[in-house]
């Protein structure tokens, strides 16, 4: 396996600066991610936690330039992948910032890359695992070709080199390399999920993806799909942006974690500042209401009420009224972010800068 | 188990449950020899994974599949030998709420009508206002706003729609109600919302509950008795607390040390088990779990191990656990 160097100076694998993702309808605007930052460094585990219509996942397909377009588009902010920009914001005189700034409205931005330079980073520098095993495979291809066709793409190999080395990468993920010639439906769902791992492990990449990637498996095999990609990760020392609802997961899986809500980081630590100084009422609320299998006697306490619709989100803080600290001031002013401490940092008014943690 | 079971107020029992599919290649064993017993006002948690019959055994129970053979005995009457209207009265009794609400509601139905249609199909209430009023109390019950009474369930979320769900099953007062996996399809934060829902509903009604679910943190949670599913078979039950604390069966325990626990303190021996479930086709007479079991031994591939009692209302099925 060829070792790709790590090409920049710095210690980031990924860094998302302010990004800013619509999806412009007829109807509405539906305001999916709004203004996040989020770094990754080389050979970390990142976990991002939130509920469905968070954004975690148009956040994942921001990386990879794979928004819809339309009805998606990402509106401002920066994304750098190794050193390198993939998208820009686009270069703009003072005058011109001052203008947009006066407006209140953000830089805009663009791909720095190409098409078809975007299809060589995705598999090779960058891969995702997606939710679903069962509709991630093509059922008239048998895996050995799945998994060989990213190899070709991506290292130029020949056929039979890249069938032999898909066969290898099978095994490595724990299914005899005689199967590389079966179809999907021969497949059950951790088989067809480790399948899919193998594929995207198959060119080396330094930053894996994955979306919920056990969210479809029964727990004992999610527990070795877990298992497997802890072991790999480890082998190959990847980056991991790794999404989920499970907290149970990112405590085993991760090294940092953000929590997500309505297209915020509302909270993002170290998993020390997250599970042991829950400091945003949004993630006290998530721990609360998952059941606590260690203590069967302690009520659920859910948040009340539902998350706000996307295309028309709360003035204030988007978590306003479903806070029970709410006060009128964050019915009416987005709060900032403010660090805690080195690592950690949170999106409430609860906090001043200067704060430290406090358990809530 | 009969020993066990008297004085106490059995509201439903199973013996010796089965159902088999008919395959071109067999028969898919998808229940097979289930018996328990389920006191009044308690609920039992069945859980087990995909394809382990837990499902199956709910919907057998109800006859909304036909068991193959076995007795349902519920207050002492068999359901299985009810003819098809005397079924029809049983089943005002015995309600089911699905997993997924996306999907067991009528899109063209309002959410009146919808809760309306068990009240209007078994007669139960004859006059319309009535049936309203008994509709808006409902809804009241299950914490569905008034506002949304003319609403359709594209409109509506997850957690609203399974109130619907729950809400019709409750609008015949039944006595006992198998939730199928209620809360799977929902958000954390809903999920808890609907679990304290039913939970309440229970205590003010005094339902008796079968609560199938591959969830064991929610199963935790709710239950009184954990039933543990494989491959058509009941290989473990016991009284929730027992079940945490001293769980025999090598699935079982393989089972609780797999759930992922949201703490960065406990960091628990996990059991990795190797390989997958074996085919429910045509079974071999042997331990359905042998040939994934750490402790197998020649005995587990010689005799299939029956349910016994093993302490106090704790039943494992396994040779290891003598």
């Amino acid at each position: 396996m060829e070792e790709k160097k790590i090409t920049s100076e710095n210690e980031e694998m990924l860094n998302i600066k302010n990004l800013v993702v619509h999806y412009e309808t007829d109807e509405a605007l539906v305001k999916a991610i709004n203004g996040i930052d989020l770094v990754i460094k080389h050979g970390k585990a990142h976990g991002l936690v939130g509920e469905t219509g968070a954004g975690k996942t148009t956040t994942a397909l921001s990386i990879l330039n794979l928004v819809p377009d339309p009805p998606g588009r990402i509106v401002s902010g920066e994304i750098t992948l190794d050193g390198e920009k993939l998208i820009a914001e686009l270069p703009l005189t003072n005058e011109e910032r001052e203008k947009l700034e006066a407006e209140g409205k953000l830089p805009p931005c663009a791909p720095a890359k190409t098409e078809r330079e975007f299809e060589h980073i995705r598999g090779d520098k960058v891969a995702m695992i997606f939710q679903d095993p069962m509709t991630a495979l093509n059922p008239v291809m048998t895996v050995g070709d799945q998994i060989a066709e990213s190899i070709r793409l991506h290292q130029g190999l020949d056929r039979a080199a890249a069938a032999e080395r898909a066969k290898e990468m099978l095994e490595l993920v724990g299914i005899p390399g005689i199967r590389a010639n079966e179809y999907p439906h021969q497949f059950s769902g951790g088989m067809k999920q480790r399948v899919i791992i193998s594929m995207a492990l198959a060119c080396n990449p330094r930053l894996l993806i994955a979306d919920e990637p056990t969210t479809a498996l029964d727990v004992t095999i999610q527990a070795q799909v877990l298992d497997l990609m802890r072991e790999l990760r480890d082998k190959f020392d990847m980056a991991l942006l790794m999404i989920t609802h499970d907290l149970g997961i990112i405590a085993e899986m991760c090294d940092e974690v953000s929590v997500m809500y309505a297209g915020r980081i509302v909270e993002h630590g170290t998993l020390e500042d997250i599970f042991d100084n829950t400091s945003h009422p949004y993630t006290q609320g998530l721990f609360n209401s998952i059941p606590n299998i260690e203590d069967r006697k302690s009520d659920l306490k859910p948040i009340r009420g539902l998350m706000p619709d996307p295309a028309n989100l709360p003035a204030g803080c988007a978590f306003c009224p479903r806070c029970d600290y709410a006060t009128e001031r964050c019915a009416v002013e987005k709060p900032e972010k403010i660090w805690l401490s080195d690592t950690h940092c949170v999106e409430c008014h609860l906090y001043q800068q200067g704060d430290t943690a406090k358990k809530l | 188990m009969s020993n066990t079971t008297e004085n106490r107020d059995i509201l439903l029992e199973v013996r010796n449950l089965k159902k088999y599919f008919k395959r071109s290649d067999g028969y898919l064993h998808a229940v097979d020899d289930v018996s328990f017993t389920l006191e009044r006002g308690k609920t039992l948690g069945i859980v087990g994974e995909s394809g382990c019959g837990k499902s199956t055994t709910g919907r057998a129970i109800l006859r909304l599949t036909e068991p193959t053979s076995g007795e349902v005995l519920f207050e002492g009457i068999d359901v299985t030998k009810l003819n098809k209207e005397e079924m029809r009265k049983m089943r005002t009794e015995m309600q089911i709420i699905f997993q997924d609400p996306f999907a067991s509601l009528d899109p063209r139905q309002t959410v009146s009508q919808a809760i309306e249609e068990p009240l209007r199909l078994n007669g139960i209430i004859k006059d319309k206002k009535e049936r309203f009023a008994r509709v808006m109390e409902l809804m009241e019950t299950v914490g569905l706003a008034e506002r949304l009474v003319n609403t359709y369930p594209h409109e509506l979320d997850g957690g609203r729609r399974q109130r619907i769900g729950i809400a019709r099953a409750l609008a015949m007062n039944p006595k006992f109600i198998i939730c199928d996996e209620p809360v799977s399809a929902l958000d954390v934060s809903i999920q808890a919302q609907i679990l304290n829902l039913m939970k309440k509903i229970q205590r003010d009604m005094g339902l008796t509950y079968i609560f199938v679910t591959h969830d064991l943190s929610v199963i935790n949670h709710f239950a009184d008795e954990i039933a543990v599913m494989y491959l058509g078979r009941m290989v473990e039950k016991a009284p929730t607390e027992e079940l945490f604390n001293n769980p025999l069966h090598p699935y079982t325990k393989a089972l609780l040390s797999a759930i992922p626990v949201p703490s960065i303190h406990r960091k628990r021996e996990r059991i990795t088990l190797q390989g997958e479930v074996g085919s429910p086709i045509n079974p071999k007479p042997q331990c359905r779990f042998a040939g994934r079991c750490p402790n197998a031994t020649e005995a587990c591939f010689a005799s299939e191990p029956p349910l016994v009692e093993v302490s106090k209302d704790h039943f494992v099925a396994c040779h290891l656990c003598k």
